[in-house]
């Protein structure tokens, strides 16, 4: 083991008006290891990042970062000096170029160029060469638009390597990623290790520290907690660090009595709006009853956000089946007929659908809400406020101000602004895709607990979600898609993992 | 259990409030700053004259026909849209009126001056609402871009113009129609309506303040709420003092406060005003949240055509007859207005406020450089140079505040 540091924070201390996001942080990162860092939303990991890249310059913050024996001093406008110093970046949001080719994109802005015009051959041999070395499976002349999100991340490792980084820093890489991506992605960086790259990983997903990294760092409220090595520590002792308190259970027990039926769907059918002759729906057929959460389980491209939007009137055209709300047979042609009727849809992606990012948190939380405080055509600003206080109150948005601008909450925050919204508007249905996709497990566990509390308020639940465990967590029971039809609707005590997989992935039947 | 409580904090101090004031208002400020800057220099050019009574009066009476397309023109960019087909519809606006003054009204109805009048205005509104119903039909519900349908409205409109001039300049001075571009409210009733602002203002501060304590808000400090109201009022006191001493409150600068005050309330406190904020922001979302985007969208135009048509009744009214080259460039200054007063051109974000100071320092440039006769040449170079300074330092303080 060699133990020379490659980087070295010491005493760092990084301040915002009113907020410290970073506390006093010191600790290592060792030459050729894969170090995890883990914390809440909010904890500092992603301020600590910004520091390496340049967004926060050399001044902005006290203390100091010694990067290969040298303190490290990135200048104003340095997010360029930093990646010609072998560190390099990939974020959990993919920044590439969608309607250029891969080589195109590893290459943006250093193109090699001969007799002054880019030399694309060498684009593509370079690109080729970076590709085959690090065993990352992609064509280099593909239109990045037309890969999947994995070889996108891959194109992203390569872009960043491109620069003979020594450093490679991956924020959440695994968000969106399949499992099967997630474990092609853990082969990657292991054959990275064997060239010497140090590799910085940031992650929500805890299993994945034990799979690959060699020491982890927990952050919480922008102090580190403890650096460890990985064997030392459990996924028990990583929550315990992470949240300040032992997590006996990541699901809360609620006391839920379904009673009715109060929403259903008979045999529907739907087409691409673009594409008629592609089917997005092939027979979907379900009932949710008041104070039920039920789980929607599938694979990606299974049609389970099709579904949703579906029947929000916003993506499909319905060409057969019946919706029914209290057995009353209804046609949905807009969100606004959905809304209505008394559905409520908390999207998939909360940045691109669910919030006015450049809007304030009370703007947002009052847009689908806005009849309940119209008199004489004028909204009546301080019922707005008081509805939207009290949303914000009882769902423990943390925030200065209602009048803080969305897109500067942390993404538990988000969420809750966008559950908040819609909660306003008194759903009797509420569908809630994917509602804890890349928030951390604190503020999962608050939401789990929300639904819980709104189930038992008589409000019926469909939640759709990627993690198994949650679906089976959460819900009464379960309802598993593939490709485009309901399997079947198993209530959750018969409900496990493998039962689940088998169905969606077609190899069993009900 | 719960890891968080809730930190709604509503108790700040006087001091980091008026800071957060003016860091979320760094833009009106900035403007403000720029036009006192552009006074002052004209001030000192001119010897004096540019701001006496007779200059500030016509100043706001020029300023009232781009300003009134750019009111529009805030909505319409603020929804992600771009209307180039303002200046030649308020151009066409204006020769329709004129035409129907002087070959129309005045041989159907002999010897009236308040009939025809009225029916102008009635005609020149509805013009313009037709051309904004069309326009907006095809932007919204046919999907095409507003950029294109705008730009072919921009042509169409100015071939319409052409044909109903024939190459000719037609005369719209008639006794009444006149007044209301170049009409003064008599020095008294400038005083009523002052003294009826001051009671409104007064007004709302208590009844606002009851009102929020009926929601249980604690309201900021009276004394606060007057500091505000006070600042308003010795503007428009000045501003009175300043018109009345010259022949009165312009008639179409009255109009032109009427109508952006009522459009600023309905961007602020209306449902149709909030969706357009937040079409603009996050179009995708709005959807969601289950607004009618295509029918705001329509709305949106058909407001700016009818403010297309209040202006060319306007522009008639001001010049004094309808001609072949009304109207031309006025889209242009009604989207550098907008943009001036911190419309961003991507959508989401524009007030009417903002929009009427991008206005105002456009025509005050204007005017300044025409009373230091400066070469039309150097008027269009100094403007250019002032315009991309004046965003430039926009960008700078939202980058550095």
């Amino acid at each position: 083991m060699d133990d020379e540091n490659i980087l070295e924070f010491k005493h760092v201390t990084k301040r915002f008006p009113g907020v410290v996001a970073l506390n006093d942080v010191s600790f290592n990162i060792r030459l050729g290891e894969i170090h995890g860092i883990c914390g809440e939303n909010g904890a500092g990991k992603s301020t600590l990042v910004k520091i390496l890249s340049g967004v926060y310059p050399h001044g902005t913050y006290e203390g100091a970062v010694i990067y290969g024996g040298e303190e490290l001093r990135l200048g104003q406008s340095s997010i360029q000096e930093a990646v010609k110093k072998g560190i390099a970046i990939v974020y959990q949001e993919l920044i590439l170029v969608p309607t250029r080719t891969v080589g195109e994109n590893v290459f943006l802005g250093k193109e090699p160029v001969e007799h002054g015009v880019i030399s694309w051959n060498k684009v593509y041999a370079d690109t080729q060469a970076i590709l085959t070395r690090y065993k990352l499976d992609v064509d280099p002349r593909a239109v990045v638009n037309n890969l999947g999100v994995g070889k996108m991340q891959m194109v992203e490792i390569a872009k960043a390597l491109s620069e003979n980084a020594k450093i490679l820093i991956l924020d959440e890489p695994t968000s969106a990623l399949t499992k099967a991506e997630v474990e092609k992605l853990m082969g990657i960086l292991r054959t990275l290790k064997q060239h010497g790259i140090t590799c910085i990983y940031i992650s929500h997903r805890l299993e994945e520290f034990f799979q690959i990294t060699d020491r982890v760092t927990v952050m919480r409220d922008g102090k580190v907690i403890t650096t460890q090595p990985i064997k030392d520590v459990t996924q028990n002792d990583l929550i315990k660090y992470m949240v300040g308190r032992e997590m006996k259970e990541r699901f809360p027990k609620g006391n839920r009595k379904p009673g009715d039926v109060v929403f259903e769907v008979e045999g529907l059918e739907a087409v691409d709006p673009n594409d008629p002759n592609r089917k997005v729906l092939d027979g979907v057929s379900f009932n949710v009853r008041k104070g039920e959460i039920l789980g929607i389980a599938g694979l990606m491209g299974s049609g389970r956000t099709e579904l949703v939007t579906t029947l929000f009137g916003e993506y499909g055209k319905v060409t057969k089946g019946k919706i029914r709300i209290n057995e009353q047979e209804i046609k949905i042609r807009s969100a606004h007929d959905a809304i209505s009727a008394g559905l409520s849809l908390v999207p998939e992606d909360r940045k691109k659908m669910g919030l006015v990012l450049i809007q304030t948190i009370l703007r947002n939380i009052s847009l689908p809400n806005l009849d309940q405080f119209v008199k004489f055509f004028s909204i009546d600003a301080n019922a707005e406020r008081q509805a939207c206080a009290q949303q914000a109150k009882s769902l423990t948005i943390k925030a200065p101000s209602l009048e803080v601008l969305a897109e500067t909450l942390s993404g538990g925050n988000q969420q809750k602004v966008v559950i908040a919204k819609w909660l306003l508007s008194r759903p009797k249905i509420l569908i809630m895709d994917d509602p804890t996709r890349g928030i951390d497990v604190g503020a999962k566990f608050e939401i789990y607990k929300l639904m819980n509390d709104l189930a038992e308020k008589g409000v019926a639940i469909i939640m759709i979600s990627s993690e198994l465990e949650e679906v089976i967590g959460m819900s009464d029971r379960i309802m598993v898609m593939c490709r485009g039809h309901s399997t079947t609707t198993l209530p959750v005590a018969e409900a496990d993992k493998e039962r689940i997989m088998a169905l969606a992935t077609g190899l069993a039947f009900a | 259990m719960s890891v968080s409580t809730p930190t709604i904090v509503q108790t700040e101090s006087l001091w980091t409030r008026l800071r957060k004031s003016v860091r979320r208002n760094i833009q009106s400020y900035v403007l403000l700053v720029a036009l006192a800057a552009i006074w002052g220099v004209f001030f000192f050019l001119t010897h004096g004259s540019y701001l006496d009574a007779q200059n500030i009066s016509n100043l706001f009476r020029q300023m009232t026909v781009t300003a009134l397309l750019s009111i529009g023109m805030v909505l319409v960019i603020v929804t992600g849209g771009i209307d180039l087909s303002v200046g030649k519809l308020a151009g066409f606006v204006s020769v329709v009126v004129a035409y129907l003054q002087f070959y129309v009204w005045f041989k159907l109805f002999p010897g009236q001056v308040v009939l025809p009048a009225i029916l102008s205005v009635i005609c020149g509104l509805l013009v313009g609402l037709l051309a904004g119903v069309v326009q907006g039909y095809i932007i919204a519900y046919l999907g095409l871009p507003a950029f294109i349908v705008t730009l072919g409205g921009m042509w169409l409109f100015n071939g319409l113009l052409l044909l109903v001039t024939q190459g000719k300049t037609i005369a719209a001075n008639q006794p009444v129609f006149s007044d209301i571009a170049q009409g003064y409210l008599p020095p008294i009733w400038g005083w009523v309506i002052f003294a009826l602002i001051v009671v409104a203002l007064i007004w709302n501060v208590f009844n606002s303040r009851r009102n929020k304590q009926k929601f249980g808000f604690t309201p900021r400090a009276l004394y606060l709420d007057f500091l505000s109201v006070g600042v308003v009022l010795v503007v428009i006191l000045g501003y009175v003092y300043s018109v009345n001493s010259y022949k009165g409150i312009p008639a179409p600068v009255l109009l032109l406060a009427v109508v952006a005050i009522a459009i600023a309330y309905a961007a602020n406190n209306t449902r149709f005003g909030r969706y357009a904020y937040a079409i603009g922001g996050n179009r995708e979302a709005a959807r969601l949240s289950g607004i009618n985007i295509s029918r705001l969208i329509f709305m949106v135009f058909v407001l700016m055509g009818g403010l297309c048509g209040v202006s060319g009744v306007v522009l008639a009214s001001y010049v004094g007859y309808g001609t072949i080259a009304a109207g031309t460039g006025y889209e242009l200054d009604a989207i550098a207005a907008c943009i001036l007063g911190g419309t961003s051109p991507l959508g989401g974000v524009g007030t009417i406020p903002g929009a009427l100071i991008g206005a105002l320092i456009i025509a005050s440039l204007t005017t300044g450089l025409q009373m230091l006769n400066v070469q039309p040449a150097w008027q269009y170079v100094v403007k250019a140079i002032i315009l991309i300074a004046a965003v430039y330092i926009d960008v700078y303080f939202k980058k550095h505040r």
